[in-house]
């Protein structure tokens, strides 16, 4: 029985249609970039019949930000404010202009960026849209009250993640890790920073002015409107906001001269845990040293390397290895995890995860192997630019790291000239013992 | 626990027992769903089984879920797992198997690149399984893993979503986690995944769906080759009556932990195949639409009062998918309405479990405020058009469609939903909701403690960190903190966490 569902309707063209072939570039689509006279930059991606606009605004501000001891936290939680409403649009009548609307809304902090969206159908609400999230970022009003009584929700989403080892692993390593720099700390903050939300109303008014302004914003739009439009709409509603001119200035981390290591107990049973991070390279599209990196992820620690399919496939030591080399605006932690079966395991596993790091510090990686790697990135990213809104979300973290639209594809550029001497450069130079920290986790007597 | 009889539960509840438009068909070939869409470089295959849990025989639940997971996490019988991984990898590509009680899907998206390739490597793994023995010890160590560390250590939410399902499901086919119990995957064995695969994995169980821009060839080949398989389709699965809870049942995980985690809820009649479905869908989504300002729930508990990150409710079975929007593929005949307040202080715990249940009472007793009903008409109407934005979703909801009856339910939906009157919404409140027969599952510490206070019905005023809270809300917590719930001591089942899912069976502490 075959049915033939050829009723596509209008949903049908939500769909983008990103080109992979060789020579093309990774990112396919013209992203128009423009800039404000209070700084604001504007970044528009027009795209051809999805019916879907997807609107993101990129406030160049997150747990980096937080250089203040007990500040910890702080960005996520001003996430949270940034849905209090005006005096001209209050929280309520903002919430039900979204909901009429139907959007897909929400906002995300990270460490160096936190971001809002607000996807939609419909470019005859474009303007409304436009309008509304310029008031929201113009004129944002709350009170002392309402500041303490959304940070008890601050603590309740603390809690959400409280019986979650990997956050706790997590966050433990990067307290151990780092010395200065505030990637010392999660997004979400250390517990004691939480609890301490409610008394920090004045501190938050300074936050919004250093921090949320059109010379620390990025506006990026993506769908199915014309440019023009959009960018008389954004003149006409954007001018207003005054620029901060605040300059951060983020701790240098010094250089880690030995090794450290750290343990954390868990309160119950649980699958053992082990990660062990360096400091690497801030993200560039310009110097390989980060790229090269990337590449060492993949083919060391990906689901088809050696490594993960000796530890997990055959010796079934680990149920998952792997590699998290995030890409941020300063040097992060290069780390590598593991989720061992049995305790007695976990230095087995540390002693091969080093040994695979010697291995690609001593011999050059095959140039398949490099030519697998750079075909797996070019397909990943052509199945997340997939969607408007996909697009959009990826648009939008590598706006965060540079403002560049064109980072996407300067990176991928970088990623083909990568050889196997640059990855073997690279492990030289960031994958050294005095630069390592290891934590392990393990679960303690049920309670 | 108590249930009420066969005959009273008729009464209350009413309804045909087994979704009557929803279901397997009755066809013993392959049946398949298409959405060709010229230009697009992504093709997007689902192979969608109508078996699931459910389907698990006594005694060996996990079956259908670790039998599964060895055709898409295993080799086949040319390649090992270790060779599919190296060849997927330079197409960025991998088989993706979800189970539910009824439904277990494979699937793929692929660059039209690789189509060859990958599909040759994507049959093969489930016409041809390599069923190896190490295949089948790392996947079957996996499962019992999760149960026995995961998910009553590491995930409390999820742990008091499994807790309800077992409360609502005791005796029934849907009754177990996907995954089993732990003595029951201890007691599997290759032989059992190799049975259990011959006997479900048949042409009439196979639905095929095929979006993207594949070539105009590709049905044919894909139908002929899955041809192979034996023909014939396993009995339909008839479900036993759902038992709703005689008043306030609990079930509390007890364990060392900060924050109180609650599900709630109750089977109920209906699916998304029933016309009472959108009536009823507008009043959930007011009551509380999953992770949006629009749920009353969130509004309360959250906006208001900075309890906890979230709190929603759901008129079927949810699995959020790509941002908040719910995963398609997980068609049921039985479905449920449920509550899930997120974490939050344990020390506030009872205070939110009545304020919950209050706001529900007060849904049932005067239905949904006009204002929100047109509001939350033109969100659904709205919301839903950003549902299918990838080739996965728009296959998962054509052939969610099929499943329960409609050519296609979102276009149903957009047509409907404008239709509704506010006197059908709150007629289906009314018909489907209450708030005083409710399994309550919680995971919390020192659950003898709250079992008492929950028996005595002890006041549980709570403080705030805001001393200049609104009067309104205040004078309110005055009343919730008060508000009586009903709970007879032979209804709340207090455990130690660790004891959950080792049997099928509620674990009780022993007196």
């Amino acid at each position: 029985m075959v049915k033939n569902l050829l009723a596509f309707g209008m949903t049908l063209s939500f769909l983008a249609f990103p080109l992979i072939s060789s020579g093309s570039d990774v990112f396919p689509y013209d992203a128009k970039i423009e800039k404000l006279e209070n700084g604001l930059t504007v970044v528009s991606v027009p795209m051809k019949n999805p019916h879907i606009i997807s609107y993101y605004i990129i406030v160049r501000s997150g747990s980096r930000n937080e250089i203040e001891p007990g500040k910890s936290g702080f960005a996520h939680f001003f996430e949270h404010m940034m849905f209090k409403g005006t005096k001209n649009i209050p929280r309520e009548q903002y919430d039900d202009f979204l909901t009429e609307l139907g959007a897909g809304t929400n906002g995300y902090t990270s460490d160096d960026f936190t971001c809002y969206f607000v996807v939609f159908a419909g470019r005859e609400n474009l303007e409304k849209v436009v309008k509304t999230e310029a008031d929201r970022f113009i004129n944002l009003y709350y009170d002392e009250e309402m500041l303490k009584t959304e940070a008890a929700v601050i603590e309740g989403e603390y809690y959400s993640s409280v019986s979650n080892p990997g956050r706790r692993i997590y966050e433990t390593l990067r307290h151990k890790a780092f010395e200065k720099h505030s990637y010392k700390h999660t997004t979400l903050g250390y517990l004691k920073d939480i609890q301490d939300m409610p008394n920090q109303f004045e501190y938050s008014k300074l936050y919004k002015k250093r921090f949320y302004a059109p010379d620390n914003t990025i506006l990026l739009v993506a769908g199915d409107y014309d440019h023009q439009e959009l960018m008389e709409l954004v003149q006409t509603y954007y001018s207003d906001w005054e620029p901060s001119g605040y300059t951060l200035k983020t701790p240098i981390e010094p250089p880690q001269e030995q090794a450290k290591r750290a343990h954390y107990e868990w309160p119950s049973s649980t699958t053992p845990r082990i990660a062990m991070a360096f400091h690497g390279p801030a993200f560039s599209d310009q110097d390989i040293d980060k790229a090269a990196l990337d590449l060492l992820a993949q083919i060391g620690f990906s689901q088809s390397s050696p490594l993960y399919q000796r530890l997990v496939v055959e010796e079934q030591k680990c149920f998952v290895v792997y590699a998290d080399f995030p890409d941020r605006r300063d040097p992060p932690l290069l780390t590598f995890n593991a989720l061992v079966k049995n305790q007695e395991d976990l230095s087995y596993v540390e002693e091969e995860i080093f040994k695979e790091l010697e291995h690609y510090k001593n011999e050059l990686v095959s140039e398949d192997n490099l030519e697998d790697v750079k075909s797996n990135l070019k397909y990943s990213m052509a199945r997340q630019l997939g969607t408007t809104d996909g697009t959009a979300g990826i648009l939008a973290f590598y706006l965060n790291l540079t403002t560049d639209p064109s980072s996407i594809n300067k990176l991928f550029d970088l990623y083909q000239k990568i050889t196997p001497q640059d990855i073997q450069e690279m492990a030289n130079k960031y994958f050294i013992k005095t630069n390592s920290t290891v934590v392990t986790l393990t679960g303690g007597e049920e309670k | 626990m108590k249930h009420l009889n066969q005959t009273v539960l008729l009464i209350i509840i009413g309804f045909s027992l087994v979704c009557a438009n929803c279901g397997k068909t009755s066809s013993d070939a392959i049946s398949t769903e298409l959405l060709p869409l010229e230009g697009n470089p992504l093709v997007c295959i689902k192979v969608v089984l109508n078996n699931g849990s459910a389907d698990d025989p006594a005694g060996k639940e996990g079956l259908s879920a670790l039998t599964f997971r060895m055709l898409s996490d295993g080799g086949s019988e040319q390649f090992t797992y270790k060779e599919i991984s190296e060849k997927f990898y330079p197409m960025a590509a991998f088989v993706d198997m979800q189970i539910d009680k009824e439904m277990t899907v494979f699937s793929g998206t692929i660059h039209k690149d690789n189509l060859e390739e990958y599909y040759s490597l994507f049959k093969d793994m489930l016409l041809k399984p390599g069923f190896r023995e190490e295949d089948f010890i790392r996947i079957k160590t996996n499962h019992l893993n999760f149960l026995q560390k995961t998910l009553v250590n590491n995930m409390d939410e999820q742990f008091g979503k499994e807790i309800l399902n077992l409360m609502m499901y005791e005796e029934h086919p849907y009754g177990h986690t996907e995954l089993g119990t732990v003595k029951s995957v201890k007691g599997l064995t290759l032989d059992d995944v190799k049975n259990h695969y011959e006997n479900h994995f048949v042409q009439g169980n196979v639905t095929i769906g095929i979006a993207g821009g594949y070539p105009s060839e590709f049905p044919k080949k894909i139908v002929s080759d899955f041809s192979s398989l034996p023909q014939g389709s396993t009995p339909e699965l008839t479900l036993p009556e759902q038992q709703p809870p005689d008043g306030l049942q609990f079930v509390i995980a007890d364990k060392s932990t900060p924050a109180t985690a609650i599900s709630m809820g109750f089977p109920i009649p209906i699916t998304k195949a029933h016309p009472d479905y959108f009536a009823l869908w507008i009043a959930g989504s007011h009551f509380g639409e999953h992770r949006q300002h629009l749920s009353h729930l969130f509004q309360k508990i959250r906006e208001e009062r900075g309890q906890n990150y979230g709190d929603y409710a759901y008129i079927e079975h949810f699995i959020e998918g790509r941002g908040k929007f719910p995963e398609t593929n997980y068609c049921r005949q039985q479905q449920y309405f449920s509550i899930w307040i997120r974490p939050l202080s344990n020390s506030n715990r009872h205070f939110v479990l009545r304020q919950a249940i209050r706001e529900l009472k007060k849904l049932v007793q005067e239905g949904i405020p006009p204002e929100r009903f047109e509001l939350t008409k033109k969100y659904l109407v709205n919301y839903t058009k950003l549902y299918t934005q990838t080739l996965s979703e728009r296959l998962g909801w054509h052939m969610d469609s099929t499943y329960y009856g409609y050519k296609s339910f979102l276009e149903e939906a957009h047509k409907q939903i404008p239709k509704v009157k506010i006197e059908e919404v709150n007629s289906a409140i009314k018909k489907y909701l209450n708030f005083k027969n409710l399994y309550i599952a919680v995971v919390t510490q020192d659950a003898e403690s709250f079992k008492e206070n929950l028996i005595a019905n002890t006041p549980s005023p709570i403080t705030y960190s805001n001393p200049n809270m609104p009067e309104d809300i205040l004078t309110e917590d005055l009343i919730i903190q008060e508000f009586p719930l009903v709970v007879n001591p032979e209804n709340v089942i207090t455990a130690k966490a660790s004891r959950f899912f080792q049997e099928p069976e509620i674990p009780e502490e022993k007196k």
